[in-house]
């Protein structure tokens, strides 16, 4: 898919993410149109997903380990034709194929319950090496919140991916610098955030998290470097796309009423 | 009230002559049984490889062993993820580590996850007696009945562990297995079948029924046989099989007692004892039951693991005073 298709994707994926919070009058707004991007260009033009067939053993994994940003990879899966779009409007009711984190058992293309911080890149790391094991080409991506590396379970991992060379692993952080309450640098900061990446042996890169080009370019140099697990530092903009929502803390969880959902499709339209 | 389904009858007598046999050794063997019946192994160890007496299975199969080091959470994580990947992943640390410091990586990664890992909580209770209570597990059976989808067990001899490994490798889906360190005799004949979800009755008895769970079963055993040396008939029934259970047998094997008493080296707070009163009051049995256990709101105390046994009234000489006390207090 040529970048311009993969922009309108985007495009598309922040309305639908939007509408959906805003119908379900609940949702992380912020956190799902600061990942978009990542996601759009992870499911339109890096996974190899055979046959698009959420069962096959050779798909790329994906793991959403900032599980709250449910409702932009729900909108993304839908813009992909992964899952029926009309899913979307069950969004967070009763037993749906979307509740309000990813449900393995729900939804084709969820590869673990997430929701709790720092449970995404222990389980990545079985499944690449698992991978490595078995010699079989499958690569594993997890994306984790910035907040989230916080949790210690993390960097448990990260020293197991990179004593086992899991190089078939890489880790996109959604550098966004909010987390609930405040700035990470406020509540515990994570700076230097990339020298930390790369003491625990990381290949890491930095990438303009909310530009779909160049997160292709990093996303491609880490094909490039053998031996070691990959980490794309995303530096991206919560609430990304929309003006009045980019960078505000109380975004976390805000939804946007019938006049700033207008507003926010004339952004996206314009 | 309807008829209970028969359960089958494991009514076998201990085999005096039978040496005493560590459980663990029955984990290894079912491993290197696993791997030649075609099971896709992969024993997930943090620093533990000693705790599971793992070395002749990682020197005959070096690529099914992972140590991902002195991390909890990265273990059972790891392990989701293996399993998510394609093998049957098992994980072998000590029970406290796993059940306290990787709760909630059983909890989502494993059981909500619904992923086909296999858990070994080893030395469980009070097994590290004198380290204390950061190595005591007394909470582990509570826990993981707290968790959907998990299947909890606990052999009470080498026989039982080897069945009981079978089945968990077969099944498809979390298991939880309680696996004691202690060198315990073979309540079980070679032929014995371990059946998912049944309780397993050792001695018949009209006086007074004791249902024990894991390793203190042969407390149990021992106590009905210092009591049948007084006259008084004491069954003995163990639990290998927590969850599922098949909660009408038990309480048909329980309903002409007139005195139940549960033995676990555990909280008497949300494990058998709590399993066992659940039971009788739903069947409205009626009858007396003894809960011996860690009392609720205590950690244990610490010293040898007799002596701890002792104190609680865990061992057998404990379980024979409190039958005899309830006994002259009914009479």
């Amino acid at each position: 898919m040529d970048i311009a298709s993969l922009q309108n994707a985007a495009r598309t994926v922040r309305k639908t993410i939007l509408r959906t919070n805003a119908r379900a009058g609940q949702g992380h707004t912020g956190g799902d149109l600061s990942e978009t991007d990542i996601l759009v260009t992870l499911f339109l033009h890096v996974l190899n997903l055979p046959g698009r067939d959420p069962q096959n053993p050779d798909r790329d994994r994906f793991i959403l380990s900032k599980g709250h940003g449910v409702c932009g990879l729900y909108s993304t899966l839908a813009t992909a034709g992964l899952i029926d779009a009309a899913w979307l409007d069950d969004y967070l009711t009763f037993d749906s194929h979307t509740p309000g984190h990813p449900v393995r058992q729900k939804t084709p293309f969820v590869e673990l319950n997430t929701g709790a911080l720092g449970h995404g890149l222990p389980v990545a790391t079985g499944l690449a090496l698992a991978a490595k094991r078995q010699n079989r080409s499958y690569r594993v991506y997890v994306l984790v919140g910035d907040g989230e590396l916080q949790e210690g379970s993390n960097w448990e991992s990260a020293m197991t991916a990179a004593h086992y060379d899991l190089d078939n692993l890489t880790v996109i952080v959604d550098r966004n610098t909010l987390q609930l309450a405040d700035r990470t640098e406020s509540i515990v900061g994570l700076e230097p955030l990339a020298d930390k990446w790369r003491a625990f042996g990381f290949d890491l890169h930095e990438a303009r998290g909310n530009d779909i080009p160049d997160l292709i370019r990093a996303f491609e140099a880490t094909r490039t470097v053998a031996g070691k697990p990959h980490v794309i530092l995303a530096h991206t903009r919560k609430g990304a796309g929309v003006s009045f929502i980019e960078d505000r803390a109380e975004w976390h969880h805000r939804i946007p009423t019938t006049e700033e959902l207008e507003r926010a499709y004339a952004e996206l339209e314009s | 009230m309807t008829a209970a389904p028969t359960a089958p009858t494991n009514a076998t007598t201990a085999p005096t002559e039978t040496p005493a046999q560590d459980l663990r050794q029955s984990m290894i063997d079912a491993f290197f049984q696993a791997v030649d019946d075609g099971v896709n192994l992969a024993v997930v160890v943090s620093d533990s490889t000693s705790t599971a007496k793992l070395a002749p299975f990682q020197a005959a199969h070096p690529e099914r062993v992972v140590n991902v080091g002195i991390a909890e959470q990265s273990l059972v994580g790891v392990a989701a993820g293996l399993s998510l990947g394609g093998y049957v992943p098992v994980t072998a640390n000590a029970a406290p580590f796993l059940v306290a410091r990787a709760n909630e990586q059983v909890k989502n990664d494993v059981c909500y996850s619904n992923t086909n890992v296999k858990l070994v909580g080893l030395n469980a209770g009070v097994a590290y007696g004198p380290l204390g209570s950061t190595h005591h597990a007394i909470d582990d059976l509570s826990i993981m009945q707290g968790f959907g989808t998990i299947q909890i067990l606990a052999p009470s001899d080498a026989v039982e562990a080897r069945r009981m490994f079978a089945h968990a490798f077969a099944h498809e889906g979390p298991v939880y297995i309680r696996l004691d360190n202690a060198k315990l005799p073979v309540l079980h004949e070679d032929g014995y079948r371990f059946t998912l979800g049944e309780p397993d009755r050792l001695r018949e008895g009209a006086a007074v029924t004791l249902v024990a769970v894991g390793s203190v079963v042969h407390e149990a055993v021992a106590a009905a046989d210092a009591l049948a040396a007084k006259g008084v008939d004491a069954g003995v029934v163990s639990v290998p099989s927590i969850r599922p259970l098949n909660r009408p047998a038990l309480a048909h094997m329980l309903r002409a007692a007139p005195l139940v008493v549960t033995v676990e080296e555990h909280s008497v707070h949300g494990g058998l004892g709590s399993l066992v009163a659940e039971i009788m009051a739903e069947n409205a049995l009626g009858s007396r039951l003894i809960r011996i256990g860690i009392p609720d709101g205590q950690f244990a105390k610490t010293g040898p693991r007799a002596a701890i046994r002792a104190y609680y009234g865990l061992d057998s000489a404990g379980i024979l005073r409190e039958v005899q006390n309830a006994r002259a207090t009914v009479a």
